[in-house]
């Protein structure tokens, strides 16, 4: 007995390649350690948020370094007992997530100078959603999705009410962490419904193992119609659909999106809407493959709803944190598009990932903008702070230009490419009704995303020349800036550019 | 006598859709926070129910870390409603209405 259990053990411990996971490792550890310098002399506290940039730094180099060159020839490979799996996507996801959290790290730090606030712990949140997200994109298991999934939502929660002086942000913590654990509950509701029928020893292919991907995409295959099966799926997309923000799931992205910090709504646009992409490719791909037939027609109802809900409640918009909040709804609708077609089309796929790294660009193109020049509440970034923002500011205007742009998909810039070939994918697919839906939508998001760059551009009639705050944009500013728009622009005139990375 | 699977699936189910019309419903947020731990309350039963009849360990194994999550999301929470009602005096939904406007 005690053999069989050293062997069942041995077994187990011998798919631990612990050096799999060394840059969440390292970034865990760094997170903790930011909190150690906190304790440490003042001096040495004021070291920390350059810690935390430096320290992420490294870790994205080592990990472009090695972590490339090691998953190029092997396509898959699971470790920890299938726990994990990781192979070219996930590789690039990491880079994603922690280039997201050094972004999200230097703007927290535009952020917190102006503020009151501990400054160590965002910093330690940051890093620990990033890894947690890395974590999340190699999860092979039930299990560990949804612990890595509440890591990222629980750290969200705290991000979120950061800033505990304003009850705008408390407001948008409480309604993303009421919105948000509810859709956990429904996804784990999924994930036990799966779990159960999976395991059922009266069913054909049933598997001791019904939480891991692999075990159930076999077992879904041979019960396609169970009806728990179809219910369970339904939650579990459910789940994943509350944190890309598509439409019914969508209530709480406008109200959180303003209320959070700017650098935490950032961070919520891009890398968390992009984990759940991933997730919900990794899904459609692996355990819900044989339910395809009747997950399509659902997903694609919520992409075409949420293309027009986006784009027609954007119009609207005032508030320029609601206003991205809104049109990334529209965002995650055209995503949507491009993994519904990603089931027919075999380079969907990359599509989705292009339009993810372009999405990444212009989103913190635009929020490094928005965090340097809107002053005062952060929570009222209203259009007025940008009226004739490139007579004051002509490197902000240029930048800002090209992000929107770029959201808008206008043709020298990466967003206009990765629409292409999103549309093209779906076109290929079939999918000829959300075709016309989307090119739908992007005409509404030219006229919106144009008439905040005419408030750049253009003074109001009788305005009064305004305090204007034309404090010097440092060195670094420009560098960031620089080189997302010259990203941007690169992805836009030469795609392929993209295989570089 | 024993007691089947079902029973225990529609305890589950029923203490699940309970907590979901809590969280949708009431109105105190306090309120609505102890909805949502019942909804997790409900997924425990429905793991360890399906783990003891299907004679897998994994489901029981989950539940240890639902507990987990679940500790740490009161932990979280319950923090964020306090700050809030520092602010406002209030921790009904209906004055949670700042934003948005």
């Amino acid at each position: 007995m005690n053999e069989g259990l050293a062997d069942f053990l041995r077994g187990i411990a011998a798919t631990n390649e612990w050096w799999v996971i060394l840059p969440e490792i390292l970034l865990a550890v760094l997170a903790l350690g930011l909190l150690v310098l906190e304790l440490l002399s003042p001096n040495i506290r004021k070291l920390v948020p350059r810690v935390a940039m430096a320290g992420q730094g490294v870790i994205l180099v080592l990990l472009l370094a090695f972590g490339c060159s090691d998953c190029g020839g092997v396509p898959e490979e699971s470790y920890f007992g299938g726990l994990l799996q990781s192979n070219e996507w996930t590789m690039v996801m990491r880079v994603f997530f922690l280039f997201s959290a050094l972004m999200v790290s230097y703007l927290g730090g535009l952020f917190l100078a102006r503020q009151n606030l501990a400054k160590e712990e965002f910093y330690h949140l940051v890093i620990l959603v990033a890894a947690a997200m890395m974590l999340l994109v190699q999860s092979n298991n039930f299990v560990m999705l949804f612990v890595a999934l509440e890591m990222v939502t629980v750290a969200f929660y705290v991000l979120v009410a950061y800033r505990r002086s304003s009850s705008l942000s408390l407001e948008a913590g409480i309604k993303y962490l009421i919105l948000g654990a509810l859709s956990s509950s429904i996804l784990l509701f999924g994930i036990v419904l799966l779990y159960g029928v999976g395991g059922n020893p009266a069913l054909p292919g049933a598997s001791g193992d019904s939480l891991n991907f692999d075990a159930l995409g076999s077992f879904i295959a041979l019960n396609p119609d169970n009806p728990l099966v179809l219910t369970g799926a339904m939650l579990v997309l459910a789940g994943v659909c509350f944190k890309i923000g598509a439409v019914p799931f969508q209530i709480w992205v406008p109200d959180v999106y303003q209320g959070a910090p700017t650098p935490v709504t950032a961070y919520l646009a891009v890398a968390s809407k992009a984990a759940g992409f991933m997730v919900l490719l990794g899904l459609l791909h692996g355990p819900f493959l044989s339910l395809q037939g009747f997950l399509v027609p659902v997903l694609v109802a919520i992409s075409g709803a949420s293309i027009l809900f986006g784009n027609i409640a954007a119009v609207t918009q005032g508030n320029l944190k609601r206003l991205l909040g809104l049109s990334g709804i529209a965002h995650a609708g055209y995503l949507l598009m491009g993994v519904v077609a990603s089931c027919s089309v075999d380079w969907a796929d990359r599509a989705v990932l292009f339009y993810l790294i372009t999405y990444l660009l212009a989103s913190f193109a635009v929020f490094t903008v928005l965090s340097i020049a809107g002053q005062g509440d952060d929570a009222e970034t209203s259009m007025e702070t940008y009226r004739n923002l490139s007579q004051r500011q002509p490197f902000l205007g240029g930048v800002l230009t090209l992000g929107l742009g770029s959201l808008a998909g206008i043709p020298p810039l990466g967003g206009f490419i990765a629409k292409l070939f999103l549309f093209v994918a779906a076109f290929q697919a079939g999918l000829y009704g959300l075709l016309i839906v989307s090119v739908l939508g992007v005409v509404i998001s030219i006229y919106y995303y144009f008439g905040w760059i005419r408030t750049v551009y253009f003074k109001s009639t009788g305005a009064t020349d305004e305090a204007a705050s034309a404090e010097v944009l440092g060195i670094q500013a420009r560098c960031v800036m620089g080189f997302l728009v010259a990203a941007i622009i690169l992805l836009g005139v030469f795609p392929g550019a993209m295989s570089l990375l | 006598m024993t007691i089947g699977l079902n029973a225990f699936l529609i305890i589950a189910g029923l203490l699940f859709a309970i907590g979901m019309l809590g969280v949708t419903l009431r109105r105190n947020t306090l309120v609505m926070f102890m909805s949502l731990e019942m909804m997790l309350t409900a997924v425990n039963l429905a793991l360890v129910a399906f783990s003891r009849y299907n004679g897998t360990m994994d489901g029981n194994l989950f539940v240890f870390f639902i507990i987990t999550v679940a500790a740490a999301e009161v932990a979280v929470g319950l923090a964020i409603i306090v700050a809030l009602f520092k602010r406002r005096q209030s921790v009904m939904v209906e004055h949670l209405n700042v934003l948005s406007r």
